[in-house]
């Protein structure tokens, strides 16, 4: 037994899912892959054929959850190259693998594209691309005076421009960092390491600005009469958290059995779990910011996207109003009071217990920030009804389909390259850390 | 709570030892002889130092969260009694509500657990303290350039000189002296 323990330690390819695994993890992966994407194609199908909004929303819940963890992963592994903390290299590989999910994570953005482009209502999704589309206010959005103000940021041309451009400065990023990175194991020529910092250093600036235009683009833009500078922010935050937290179930699953078995260490969850908590006061610090200024400054065109948070048209108390005080609680002052803790950082379960559960509130966070909106028309004196929280069978195959696929990039890559960079010059100083 | 028997003077008795590995076993065989009131002094921090001395999580965080959890309680009641006492429309806000008060609550809670987390450190140290009887032994001033040292006090409940010395000698310790400034003095 503790020879094949021995050699799955030693050597880089083999463990959890790699070479001397028997199962066969990552075709399973990619199975799952193919029909969670694939039901949700259906679901995208439907939704077209019936006008129904809903199964395509599903689909950029699935793609922001995944793209969110990514972000983050891209995130992280440029902060880690220029911090230089000893520490950090181990985990920062396993992120470098992760990045192998974002080429798939673009393509799958391309249906969303497609839509806009070619389908009879192509307002479907981000109502303004549709100058027909009926506001409540009664105007459409060809004529609605907000919209003319922003129709030169807000068009489908500029649109899509930015949405490749966004995933270009992700994608060269990713990849000249993983190049590199992987680069190091094979020749070990040490300008490397300077050239990844050069490459974090610039791309912490590009991928700051992608990310916040992104999350604009995207997700801001649903409720487009709304506006508000904290929400890229709000997005990075949530990123990272999602990041963070996917990150230590990963490194769970390889010290426990896979390629980190004996290397990956409670020091080291003890690093992260004290990121993980000054993420979590952060977003909460955004999130709260975000609220406050608009609360006090009382502006409606501001106002409205927290009040169909909280009520419908009529004034009774709707659905989201449960999932707003669930974020606060569930989200913050939980993981925020258990995180606290010296023990939570260092003891495997609980800090696997605090993780899991700050991926399913990040979740929750992203319905909330995305899925609520108004719709017209509607047999109130407002005009419009709130689309209301709900989880549907679309959305559980879209999360399932994509999370599959980003994960068998993951093993593929792990697979191919090394789990541990040992050439690095701080791989010593990381197996070695201490708290 | 007084450092030194007063009946004798004795401070403690203080063991010299020379590299880091030495201290470090030497500190395990204290603890694990049962001594509580003993400490170890080197030039720098040695990992896991902490494990061989068997030193509990420190208890500052207490300090910090009660401090904090006071900023907040008194953030909260500032702000709902001013505004019972003398109700103000401000911004057509309420009177009383969890939210544009919120910098006030948050900020006070920063401070307070900031002082909480001072006070606790003074406590739990018993700090300020004017002066050490170790200061007066001059080799324990070399422990800041390049000696460690273990002092056993004799505050300490299981204190008893000889046995102290015997544990000390066999853990390795060298130039095994009692520490005792009132004897000097007089």
């Amino acid at each position: 037994m503790s020879t094949t323990g021995t050699s799955t330690r030693s050597s880089p390819a083999a463990g959890l899912a790699g070479a001397g695994s028997r199962r066969p993890l990552p075709g399973l992966l990619l199975a799952l892959a193919v029909a969670g994407i694939g039901i949700g194609l259906v679901g995208l199908g439907t939704g077209l054929s019936a006008g129904d909004a809903r199964p395509v929303i599903s689909w950029l819940l699935g793609f922001s959850f995944w793209t969110s963890i990514l972000l983050g992963s891209l995130f992280f592994v440029m902060i880690f190259n220029l911090f230089d903390a000893g520490w950090s290299v181990l985990v920062r590989r396993q992120l470098e693998h992760l990045l192998a999910g974002f080429k798939w994570i673009a393509i799958l953005f391309l249906p969303l594209l497609l839509i806009a482009w070619f389908y009879r209502d192509p307002g479907i999704l981000w109502k303004w691309l549709n100058p027909e589309h009926i506001l409540p206010n009664g105007y459409t959005v060809a004529t609605d005076a907000l919209y003319q103000a922003k129709e030169p940021y807000l068009n489908k041309t500029a649109f899509t421009l930015r949405s490749l451009l966004y995933f270009g400065v992700f994608l060269f990023f990713a990849n000249a960092l993983r190049r590199n990175s992987f680069g190091l194991d094979e020749d070990g020529d040490r300008s490397r390491v300077q050239r990844q910092k050069v490459l974090s250093g610039a791309g912490v600036f590009a991928c700051g600005l992608a990310l916040t235009f992104a999350a604009i683009d995207w997700f801001m833009s649903i409720e487009f009469h709304w506006f508000s500078t904290m929400y890229g922010v709000w997005f990075f935050a949530a990123s990272m958290r999602a990041a963070l937290a996917f990150l230590l179930i990963l490194l769970f699953f390889q010290a426990d059995r896979g390629v980190l078995q004996g290397l990956h260490r409670p020091s080291h969850n003890y690093q992260l779990g004290c990121i993980a908590l000054a993420f979590t006061v952060f977003w909460a610090y955004i999130s709260f910011s975000q609220y406050f200024l608009i609360y006090q400054a009382n502006i409606p065109e501001e106002t409205f996207w927290y009040n169909i948070r909280h009520m419908n048209a009529d004034g009774t108390t709707n659905s989201w109003w449960w999932v707003g005080l669930t974020l606060i609680f569930c989200n913050f002052l939980l993981p925020f009071l258990f995180l606290l803790f010296y023990k939570t950082k260092v003891r495997i379960p609980l800090i696997l217990f605090v993780a899991a559960w700050i991926l399913t509130f990040h979740v929750v966070d992203l319905y909330f920030n995305i899925l609520p909106s108004k719709s017209a028309p509607a047999d109130n004196v407002l005009n419009y009804k709130v689309r209301q929280f709900t989880i549907n069978f679309w959305d559980v195959a879209v999360f399932v389909g994509i999370g599959a696929l980003v994960l068998w990039a993951y093993l593929t890559s792990l697979r191919e390259k090394g789990a541990i960079p040992r050439r690095d010059p701080r791989i010593r100083e990381a197996l070695e850390h201490h708290e | 709570m007084s450092a030194a028997r007063p009946q004798d003077g004795v401070f403690g008795i203080a063991a010299t030892f020379w590299t880091a590995p030495d201290i470090y076993h030497a500190c395990e065989k204290v603890r694990d002889a049962g001594y509580r009131r003993w400490d170890s002094y080197c030039p720098f921090p040695v990992h896991g130092l902490h494990h061989a001395m068997g030193l509990k999580r420190s208890r500052v965080p207490f300090f910090t969260f009660i401090g904090g959890m006071l900023g907040f309680l008194t953030g909260l009641t500032i702000v709902w009694y001013m505004n019972m006492d003398y109700p103000l429309v401000v911004g057509g806000k309420p009177y009383f509500s969890p939210v544009f008060p919120f910098p006030i609550f948050y900020e006070l809670t920063i401070l307070l657990a900031a002082f909480g987390t001072l006070g606790g450190m003074f406590i739990t140290n018993r700090l300020p303290r004017h002066n050490h009887p170790l200061f007066d032994y001059q080799p324990f001033l070399q422990t800041s350039d390049d000696r460690f040292m273990i002092v056993i006090e004799s505050s300490d409940p299981a204190f008893d000189p000889d046995r102290v010395r015997a544990l000390l000698e066999e853990a390795g310790g060298e130039e095994i002296t009692v520490v005792a400034p009132g004897a000097q003095a007089a």
